[in-house]
């Protein structure tokens, strides 16, 4: 199905980056982890590929990945636990649940409305993005604020180039996120208990970071509709729920944006919600973390280990009032 | 006569009941550790253990609760015994609880342990809650009892504070709002309002609408 090219092969179409920024590009990617199998998705994605029964069997690209590791030399979490133990309230608070109950979650046809304060507002289907962007293989940590984290190969690209696609305004100071809402396939939506549509948002210059990710996929295949189908985001030095899934809307705007969880119970869930051991939730601590597939808690890391390349935008904040 | 056949009758009543509550108290343990051996507690099974144990001991500490109103309500004097044993089993489960937090998630890493202890309050609440069962498992005795006199009921009262405080603990450890209830309140709110109930049974005056 996807034609991958195996060896070291460069990220493909890269002709048109000056050299001296491809090579220092190429290193800090290799430095994150990210294996150059050059498994470009762009046209390889069937156009309909709902998951077939409830469990997610293996599919066969996870053998190619399977041994690596993060940057840090952490190894991958498997499969089934990344597709089989996802928070997605639209459908069921039952982390367990989720894949059963998404499965009649067709993510197609797709479009995400991308505009705001833009020179370029534009809609792009799946296929569009797909087409334009190339789709780099990310291996990232992931912390959900709950206290359990996991080490996911994402395929995506940066959310930087969508939104030189689009060519923000200077009025332009944040990115604001939105999540399909589908009430006759997510039965969650209708419980009254969370107000959705789920909402995120990153500061501009947290959405310019090569870290900030669109992903289309996880280990080679396409995203399962569990795990925020077709597209969604990864921001791995923060909180999983910034993380937005399904997206349908992207938008610039000059105001902090409302995020979902903030408007449940803001003196918890903070906008910039960076994984801090330092700063512990009201109600438990952040101190340290359960990774699922292991036994022992470890150390939860400062920006969830990737504070050499975010670090710097938070200098002269105190996270402990921006958290 | 008569009342030599009616002891029979509410002696086997008192011996099926037993056997049954013990059945009822052994079992979620056993299903619990079959669960956990073939692998079926999920992608986070201390997670899962945690939140199976709570729940258990929780609900037993309600039926123990419920026993007395039940009684009256039945007509079936002879269930009272069951108090002891079904908190006994709260008591059971609530230890184990503990021991998964403290033991296997934990590692019983006493520094570790009372930094979480010491600032959480919703683990503060769920300690005192299990102090209080322990202490009234320790005085379950029937010795005990009978040394004890009318303190050893003033002291089970606290049955009722544990209740209370067990639900605040897992009112507070659900994501979400309380104020608002946005987040899992389902089982916690379902169970804190059978719990008001059958405190509010206990006053005076419902209790006389009761008998």
């Amino acid at each position: 199905m996807t034609s991958k090219k195996q060896g070291s092969v460069p990220l493909g179409k890269d002709e048109i980056t000056p050299k001296h920024i491809y090579n220092s590009r190429r290193k800090f990617l290799k430095q994150m982890g990210i294996v150059g199998l050059g498994a470009a998705l762009a046209g390889c994605v069937p156009a309909t590929s709902p998951t077939s029964g409830p469990t997610q069997t293996e599919p066969s690209s996870v053998a190619t990945l399977s041994g690596l590791t993060d940057e840090l030399g952490n190894p991958l979490t498997d499969y089934s636990a990344i597709t089989g133990y996802c928070n997605f309230y639209e459908f069921t608070t039952n982390k367990e649940n989720v894949d059963d109950l998404a499965e009649d979650f067709v993510p197609d046809p797709w479009s995400v409305e991308v505009g705001g304060l833009v020179n370029k507002p534009q809609t792009f289907s799946l296929a569009e993005i797909l087409e334009k962007f190339d789709q780099q293989e990310r291996v990232y940590r992931m912390r959900c604020v709950e206290g359990w984290s996991m080490v996911i190969p994402w395929n995506g690209f940066p959310l930087r180039q969508l939104l030189e696609e689009v060519e923000p305004t200077p009025e332009a100071k944040y990115v604001a996120f939105q999540t399909a809402l589908l009430p006759e396939v997510m039965n969650g939506v209708n419980s009254g208990m969370f107000p959705f549509p789920y909402l995120e948002g990153l500061r501009l210059d947290e959405a310019m970071n090569d870290l900030t990710l669109l992903a289309t996929g996880l280990y080679n295949e396409p995203l399962p509709p569990q795990n925020g189908a077709p597209i969604r985001l990864v921001v791995p030095w923060k909180y999983g729920f910034k993380s937005i899934k399904s997206i349908v809307k992207i938008s610039l705007v000059t105001d902090q944006p409302v995020t979902m969880w903030n408007t449940i119970a803001p003196q918890e869930y903070g906008f910039y919600a960076n994984v801090n051991p330092d700063v512990d939730h009201p109600r438990w601590s952040q101190g340290t973390e359960i990774r699922i597939g292991e036994n022992q808690r470890r150390d939860t890391l400062y920006m969830n280990g990737y504070a050499d390349e975010v670090d710097y935008l938070y200098d002269g904040m105190d996270l402990t009032v921006y958290y | 006569m008569n009342q030599h056949i009616e002891d029979r009758k509410q002696e086997s009543q008192r011996f099926q009941l037993k056997v049954l509550v013990n059945i009822a108290g052994a079992l979620p343990l056993l299903l619990l550790i079959g669960s956990y051996v073939r692998g079926e507690l999920g992608f986070n099974p201390v997670e899962a253990a945690l939140q199976k144990t709570g729940q258990i001991a929780v609900i037993f500490l309600v039926l123990s609760l419920a026993v007395t109103p039940l009684r009256k309500l039945l007509h079936f004097p002879v269930m009272g015994f069951l108090r002891k044993p079904l908190g006994l089993y709260a008591a059971f489960y609530a230890v184990t609880h503990f021991l998964i937090f403290a033991w296997w998630d934990y590692g019983l890493d006493f520094q570790l342990i009372w930094g979480e202890i010491a600032a959480r309050p919703f683990i503060i609440v769920g300690l005192v809650a299990l102090l209080i069962l322990l202490a009234l498992s320790a005085t379950s005795l029937r010795a005990v009892q009978r040394k004890m006199g009318k303190a050893w009921i003033k002291l089970h009262r606290l049955t009722y504070l544990a209740g209370i405080l067990v639900i605040t603990h897992f009112l507070l450890a659900v994501k979400g709002n309380l104020l608002t209830l946005q987040g899992d309140y389902a089982l916690p709110l379902i169970l804190g309002g059978v719990v008001l109930m059958l405190l509010a049974l206990r006053l005076p005056f419902l209790k006389r609408i009761f008998q």
